[in-house]
């Protein structure tokens, strides 16, 4: 099938006898590339099992069941559809188009589908080689679904190594090779190659660099999109960066520079810059980030938030300056359509007298750029705001109750959802929680009617000091106007994991569980 | 002053005396009574030959000599039978004490000047030390005797001694032992001037029952109790540095971090509990709590005040980002993953985020690409769901349905929110119409859009949609 670019099925729905297509049966490839960069990990950690002194990690299966009603182009005969009072023709409630005299089309929902996803995840550190500072780790994930048509998503990916490396720390100095993840200001970054840091006292500088690996996916740049788009980059990427930490009067302030380009140097992929800070004052603290576009020559996301506490910290007072300019690096053209950015000024209030009780309230504006396009019919909107409002009170040593409200009103989307939650724990080991919820929501430029009202129940068990199993299930049901049955947010939910650490860990007694 | 001095003076020598007298007082059984002798023996060193010797043996006369006249016919027979065994902690050597005063050139001395008070008769011997003597040289700097006084030049320390329990306990306490301080800081000081003074009273045993560090060079070298010697019970006391409870501590604690400063309490199992692999150097140099005597003060972990801020949630991003290195300290790179990659919904995002996650997504609150591939995750579970079919992104009337003639009208939805068109939509949906080779060559660049620059650094993202280099109008 990777030869393929797109694997397409048509689906003759006979459900009151029209036409279906939904885009099902897609399917990534880059598998072969997730298998090698497994073996690489198992190569390192089965020489590390055999000769290490000490090794330390976790364990967890998860498996849950999700139950999703799909939307599909469907088409109805246009003697089934009528009109609103506002002019839009509805099939059951749901807006369908009427161009044609005789069948009017749309996306409505299908079936009810079940699909089941389990994962697998591993995650281990052996050190004591007889080598001074010499260490390995690995984080491997298997993935496996049953069930229906329904991908969960990644789930017919069966294998990453999401990290896998070896380290050697001597001194101030660090070496790692392998799989690498780096966390930053610019976002998640992961490559196959090494790195090399160096710390003196509060200075700390890392250089970095191998074959860049597609955000989120652990997989090349040149494969991870391969069965999703017709464009596609013919050679993988080179990454390289660097990054510098100081902490100069209270100061945590890291500048980070990285560079992207194809492997035959024809093309830049990506080069960016950030700097991210945080400063400690006595009444406030100061946190900020901005990131550099070299490309477009331009200031990418950047915020910068000042926190207080007031009256003896029982009050937190936070305001927050921010830009977001969606990113797309070289590798597709998205980049040179040129995304605006908005900007978006944000407050919240915390208020937590004690510990048993705490409340805040948040609210955001903000106002997207220019788009410099042509208004046809009427402008859009350039403008939106979010509301969010919670507590919590822990009533008793064994009950808690929390609850939130959450707006989000903006050009192209609508949320309004409120949550809440019951928390009992009748020991130390038992948690036992139940939740309610309800939102009304508008998607991408897409009307939507009707509520949706769920919940459900989750709990958690302690089997000793190293052992934790979790389980949960939960209930959607959207109300729009009597056709609960043929609503598309109508699904179901129930989860299990179960967790073991492993190994040594000798600071388990001193922290008095296996957490 | 002179008169303060000489006050001054004659206290520390009561004491000196006092003490000194106190440490021999179990030397002699019966005290000799020289005095009576005076006329039989013109020298000391006719019964005591062996002090300007050095030979020990014969320091003192044997009982049976004193038969000689107390034979019970001219003399009533006695029953000296010499001075009793010596427990002490005395390190006084006759012979070594007047080679010395030879080898730096004073006068020698005679035994008058120590065991004769001054203005006393020949062999008008007292029973104790004239400590007076030893002070003129040794202790003219001293203002108390247990304080600042060279404890090894007459002592040994207590482990060369055959001191029994009580004698231990009776030890005197020395006034800056006192001090409220003495325990946190002045004693390490004190060891490190003299370690001697500190062995006069303690053994090795004292400091291990609170320092973890047994291998410390302090500690390691100073004397160990002989075997059998039975020690006070004394118990581990650990006051808490001022620096411990400074609020940035546990932040910064890591910069000064080394065996030789946290070793008096904190062993490595302590460090583990917050610390995790791969354990920095400065952790693994710590002894484990098994290999320790001392109990160690026990840590737990728990977060620092900034993680128990509300909006921590928020903040930590660029806190992380900020100071990557201080989240290692206690997070292993699987923790992040924890949440920024749970297989299962409960990690990041709440609880049945997904059912609507639209208008979070469209607001970009969380930025999403941060962590996900818009084309790849996204795209992938909305073609799952039918929002959009496999073959591509539809154009025609449908899914957006907020409002008439979306297609001609989407560019400013698009320029806002291109992620979330590139979640559903692929690349060549776009090209359709806005290729050169597309229906409507509707160009998707700004008017200050720099094509020289896209062109020269980044040629083949415009081939996409250009069929050659489109500043020769390609």
């Amino acid at each position: 099938m990777c030869g393929m670019p797109f694997a397409t099925r048509t689906e003759a729905a006979g459900r009151r006898g029209r036409v279906t297509m939904a885009g099902r049966a897609l399917r990534r490839c880059g598998s072969r590339a997730r298998a090698a960069g497994l073996t690489v990990a198992v190569a390192l950690l089965l020489p590390g099992s055999a000769l290490a002194q000490s090794y330390r990690g976790w364990t967890s299966t998860s498996v849950q069941v999700v139950e999703l009603r799909p939307l599909g182009l469907d088409s109805v005969p246009r003697t089934d559809v009528v009109m609103d009072a506002a002019g839009r023709f509805l099939y059951e409630g749901n807006e369908v188009s009427c161009v044609l005299a005789s069948v009017c089309t749309g996306y409505l929902p299908l079936d009810q589908d079940r699909t089941l996803a389990a994962t697998q995840d591993l995650s281990l550190t052996f050190w004591g080689f007889g080598v001074e500072g010499l260490s390995v780790t690995a984080l491997v994930r298997a993935r496996a679904r049953a069930g229906a048509d329904v991908v969960w998503p990644r789930s017919d990916d069966e294998f990453d190594a999401l990290f896998a490396y070896a380290q050697l720390q001597r001194g101030p100095w660090r070496v790692r090779a392998g799989r690498l993840d780096i966390r930053s200001g610019l976002g998640f970054a992961a490559f196959d190659g090494a790195s090399a840091a160096y710390s003196l006292r509060s200075l700390h500088g890392e250089v970095y660099g191998g074959r860049s690996l597609a955000r989120g996916l652990r997989e090349p740049q040149n494969e991870a999109l391969r069965g999703l788009d017709g464009f596609l980059l013919d050679m993988s990427v080179l990454l390289v960066g660097a990054s510098a930490t100081a902490r100069p009067w209270s100061t945590q302030l890291t500048a980070r520079y990285q560079r992207e380009i194809l492997s035959d140097r024809s093309s830049l992929v990506s080069e960016r810059a950030s700097v991210d800070f945080s400063r400690s004052f006595p009444r406030f603290r100061l946190t900020g980030s901005i990131d550099y576009d070299f490309m477009f020559e331009q200031p990418g996301k950047g915020h910068i938030t000042v926190s207080a506490p007031l009256a003896d910290a029982r009050w937190l007072a936070e305001v927050s300056a921010r830009r977001y300019v969606p990113y797309f690096d070289l590798s597709t053209i998205w980049g040179f359509f040129e995304p605006v950015s908005y900007s978006e000024v944000t407050a919240r209030v915390g208020w937590a007298p004690q510990t048993e009780l705490g409340a805040w309230v948040s609210g955001g504006w903000r106002t997207y750029g220019d788009t410099e396009t042509t208004v046809i019919l009427r402008p859009m909107r350039d403008t939106g705001w979010r509301a969010d409002a919670g507590a919590r009170w822990r009533a008793a040593a064994e009950w808690s109750v929390d609850g939130r409200y959450q707006l989000e009103w903006g050009p192209g989307g609508f949320l309004s959802s409120a949550d809440a939650a019951v928390r009992f724990d009748p020991t130390e080991r038992v948690t036992v929680s139940l939740n309610a919820m309800t939102f009304q929501q508008i998607e991408e430029y897409r009307l939507g009617q009707g509520r949706a009202f769920g919940g459900g129940v989750t709990g958690g068990y302690e089997l000793g000091d190293r052992a934790t199993i979790a389980l949960g299930a939960s209930l959607i049901r959207h109300r729009d106007g009597g056709n609960v049955f043929t609503s598309p947010w109508n699904q179901g939910r129930a989860w299990s994991s179960i967790r073991f650490d492993l190994g040594r860990d000798p600071g388990l007694a001193a922290r008095g569980v296996g957490r | 002053m002179t008169r303060g001095l000489v006050v001054m003076l004659g206290a520390v020598t009561s004491v000196a005396l006092g003490a000194l007298a106190a440490s021999l007082g179990g030397m002699q059984e019966t005290p000799f009574p020289h005095e009576a002798h005076q006329g039989l023996f013109p020298l000391c060193t006719g019964c005591h030959e062996g002090v300007p010797l050095g030979d020990v043996a014969d320091y003192y006369p044997e009982p049976a000599s004193c038969n000689g006249c107390h034979d019970g016919v001219r003399e009533a027979t006695v029953a000296w039978q010499g001075p009793a065994e010596q427990v002490g902690n005395v390190s006084f050597e006759h012979r070594a004490h007047a080679d010395e005063l030879a080898t730096a050139g004073d006068p020698a001395q005679d035994c008058s000047a120590c065991h004769i008070p001054t203005g006393g008769e020949r062999l008008a011997v007292a029973d104790e030390v004239q400590l007076g003597t030893c002070w003129s040289c040794h202790a003219h700097e001293a203002t108390d005797h247990q304080v600042d006084a060279e404890c090894t030049t007459c002592h040994v320390s207590l482990a060369e001694t055959r001191f029994d329990l009580a004698r231990i306990e009776g030890l005197p306490t020395p006034a800056d032992h006192e001090s409220a301080t003495f325990l946190s800081s002045d004693h390490g000081r004190l060891v490190q001037e003299s370690a001697g003074r500190c062995a006069t009273c303690h053994t090795q045993e004292r400091c291990v029952t609170c320092h973890v560090d047994a291998e410390r060079d302090e500690i390691a070298t100073f004397p160990a109790a002989p075997p059998g010697m039975e020690l006070p019970a004394s118990g581990a006391h650990y006051d808490v540095p001022a620096s411990h409870v400074e609020r940035d501590w546990l932040a910064t604690h890591g910069v000064g971090a080394t065996r030789d400063t946290c070793a008096t309490c904190h062993t490595s199992d302590d460090c583990v509990s917050c610390h995790v692999p791969p354990i920095p150097n400065a952790v693994r140099a710590l002894p484990a709590r098994a290999d320790v005597v001392a109990p160690g003060v026990h840590v737990a972990a728990r977060a620092p005040e900034s993680h128990e801020r509300m909006f921590f949630p928020q903040a930590h991003p660029t806190l992380a980002a900020a100071g990557d290195a201080s989240c290692a300290t206690c997070h292993e790179e699987s923790y992040c993953v924890g949440c920024h990659d749970a297989p299962m919904q409960g990690g990041y995002h709440a609880a049945d985020f997904l059912s609507r996650h639209t208008a979070s997504a469209f607001g970009r609150d969380a930025e999403c690409s941060t962590c996900h591939n818009t084309q790849a995750f996204c795209r992938e579970c909305h073609v799952e769901v039918g929002l959009v079919p496999a073959g591509g992104g539809r154009l025609g009337p449908g899914y957006h349905d907020d409002g008439p003639l979306w297609l001609i009208r989407h560019g400013q939805g698009a320029r806002q929110n291109l992620e979330s068109c590139a979640s559903c939509h692929r690349q060549v949906d776009c090209v359709q119409c806005h290729g050169v080779l597309g229906a409507f060559k509707v160009s998707p660049h700004s008017a200050g859009f720099d094509a020289e620059r896209a062109w020269a650094r980044s040629p083949r993202t415009c081939l996409a949609c250009h069929v050659g280099n489109p500043l020769n109008g390609n």
